[in-house]
């Protein structure tokens, strides 16, 4: 029996939210962290959506957040002229480090050693977190604000985008290596590390490009402009939301396209598979994020595939602490029950 | 034009559906279900609305909490704040031994779920009884941890394509995450 997908709503911003990012997978699991123009990033449970925390102390919408791999720490950029980097796990701020103009991309390298950051300074940086009172390095080369700066092939080269070119750049010279023209605004870039992949999108395009040498692999057209797309870990499927409140699901081999899902009430700004790629996550500007499941029906996080056989009865009110993690999963894969649901469910505005 | 979450409305029916639905999505799901039954030949069934459509939505445990509006959250005494170093006390007394027991098995348990769930897809290599060692990608466990689900099961007489793994034959297991 086809099952229709149930997003999960993540409220708690009350502006646009307009990046997303996960964190690897940890012992902890995964996590989420969103950029938010109420200037207040917050730390999610990747698998549940579930809110951990809030940073505080940007003075200015925050453009781009991010994660380092193993979740312990975070940074941000802001419209506030700052880049901030946190401790994930207690949620302190670590350092501020100023820029001349509004921060938008921040990226860290896998040792987490080194911050990239770009802005509409148009200039690239490299801090070394080390080292937080010395100079960056700079890269200058592009011509208007940097929209996305990430480290690519191992950090050892650098790949940005702005309003009309993405740039690779190697990071021991300091020099660009190659430069792609396009005659729309790019509206977002991903790198997949597994098979150096970079997903570009723009107008109503999504393309996917070798990190390496910047040749086109393939791009795909969507109904509407798109804003953001994601590849999946696996390489088997893409998602992609942009102007028209949707979010599309597309086979990455064959380009077709595969679901469609409305439910947001504004456009989509960011979306972001998740490391294992069981779910995906959407910020929009509706203000809220929406995990999605990859594969409607299965059994995952908070989603509880139900057999039709299974009569309802409205199951004894579920209480879940984050300790009792064995008992909330025992309940969870219970065989007979008969329908698991909470009759008190939290309901933040 | 920016929507906040429209009024939500508490579904619930005899299949045990359970979710918040907004005033729309109930609508369409009301208009949805309605479909079949017209054709039904019983205009007099008391929940007629309330039997079984043809197709559900995936149902939740529940909801994801939100901020709590009281503070920054990063709970101090969360999954991951970091373990204060253990201090005897004098007297000990019981219960808080029992407790820090109890803390210390669920957080054991639940960092060895997430280590499965970490080890999907990937490739890991097994120890088994009489010094065989074969590698496979796993897949899954079942419920007890007694079998693992794997697939491409590197064995000394060939690759078996799907295979269950009997936990009770494994020695110890090895990945690279």
């Amino acid at each position: 029996m086809a099952m229709r997908q149930t997003p999960l709503t993540c409220s708690g911003h009350t502006r646009p939210v307009v990046d997303l990012a996960f964190s690897g997978i940890t012992p902890y699991g995964y996590f989420l962290i969103s950029a938010c123009k109420d200037g207040k990033p917050m730390l999610r449970q990747g698998d549940t959506g579930d809110w951990i925390g809030t940073f505080l102390g940007h003075k200015g919408a925050v453009w781009g957040a991010t994660l380092n791999k193993d979740a312990t720490k975070a940074a941000t950029a802001a419209a506030d002229f700052t880049a901030k980097v946190w401790d994930a796990v207690s949620g302190d701020e670590l350092m501020t480090l100023a820029h001349k103009h509004i921060v938008k991309t921040v990226d860290f390298t896998q040792d987490s050693n080194y911050l990239l950051t770009g802005g509409q300074d148009k200039l690239l940086r490299i801090y070394d977190l080390n080292k937080p009172e010395a100079d960056p390095k700079e890269i200058s080369g592009h011509t208007s604000g940097i929209k996305k700066a990430l480290w690519c092939s191992e950090d050892k080269q650098i790949l940005s985008a702005d309003d009309k070119t993405v740039r690779l750049w190697d990071h021991a010279t300091m020099t660009e290596v190659k430069s792609l023209n396009f005659n729309m605004s790019v509206s977002s870039m991903e790198y997949i590390p597994e098979g150096e992949i970079l997903v570009i999108t723009y107008g109503r395009s999504i393309a996917f490009h070798s990190a390496v040498s910047l040749d086109p692999i393939k791009s795909f057209e969507a109904p509407a402009t798109i804003n953001s797309a994601s590849l999946h870990p696996e390489k088997e499927f893409l998602v992609a939301g942009g102007e028209d409140f949707k979010l599309y699901k597309y086979d990455y081999n064959s380009g077709e396209e595969l679901e469609s899902y409305k439910g947001h009430f504004g456009p989509i700004h960011c979306v972001r598979f998740s490391p294992d790629g069981e779910l995906y996550a959407s910020g929009s500007e509706d203000g809220t994020l929406r995990l999605w499941q990859t594969v409607v029906g299965k059994t995952y996080g908070l989603w509880k595939c139900v057999l039709p056989e299974d009569s309802g009865e409205l199951a004894k009110p579920k209480i879940s602490f984050p300790e009792t993690a064995e008992e909330e999963l025992e309940e969870i894969a219970s065989e007979n029950s008969d329908s698991i649901y909470s009759s008190t469910p939290e309901v933040k505005a | 034009m920016i929507w906040h979450h429209p009024a939500s409305v508490f579904s619930s029916g005899k299949w045990g559906l359970c979710r918040i639905l907004s005033c729309k999505e109930l609508t369409v799901e009301l208009q949805r279900q309605e479909e079949p039954h017209k054709k039904k030949d019983n205009p007099n069934h008391p929940s007629r609305i309330m039997q079984t459509p043809l197709t559900t939505t995936v149902p939740v445990l529940r909801l994801p909490r939100g901020p709590d509006g009281l503070s920054r959250g990063f709970a101090p005494d969360g999954r991951r704040a970091p373990l204060k170093p253990v201090v005897p006390e004098i007297p000990e007394s019981q219960e808080s031994r029992e407790s820090q027991e109890q803390r210390a098995r669920a957080t054991l348990r639940e960092r060895y779920l997430r280590s499965l769930l970490a080890m999907v897809g990937r490739q890991v290599s097994f120890t088994l009884h009489e010094g065989v060692h074969v590698t496979a990608h796993f897949g899954a466990t079942d419920l007890d941890v007694a079998n693992f689900y794997v697939s491409q099961l590197q064995t000394p007489i060939g690759v078996q394509a799907e295979a269950l793994l009997r936990c009770s034959d494994i020695i110890s297991y090895t990945f690279k995450p």
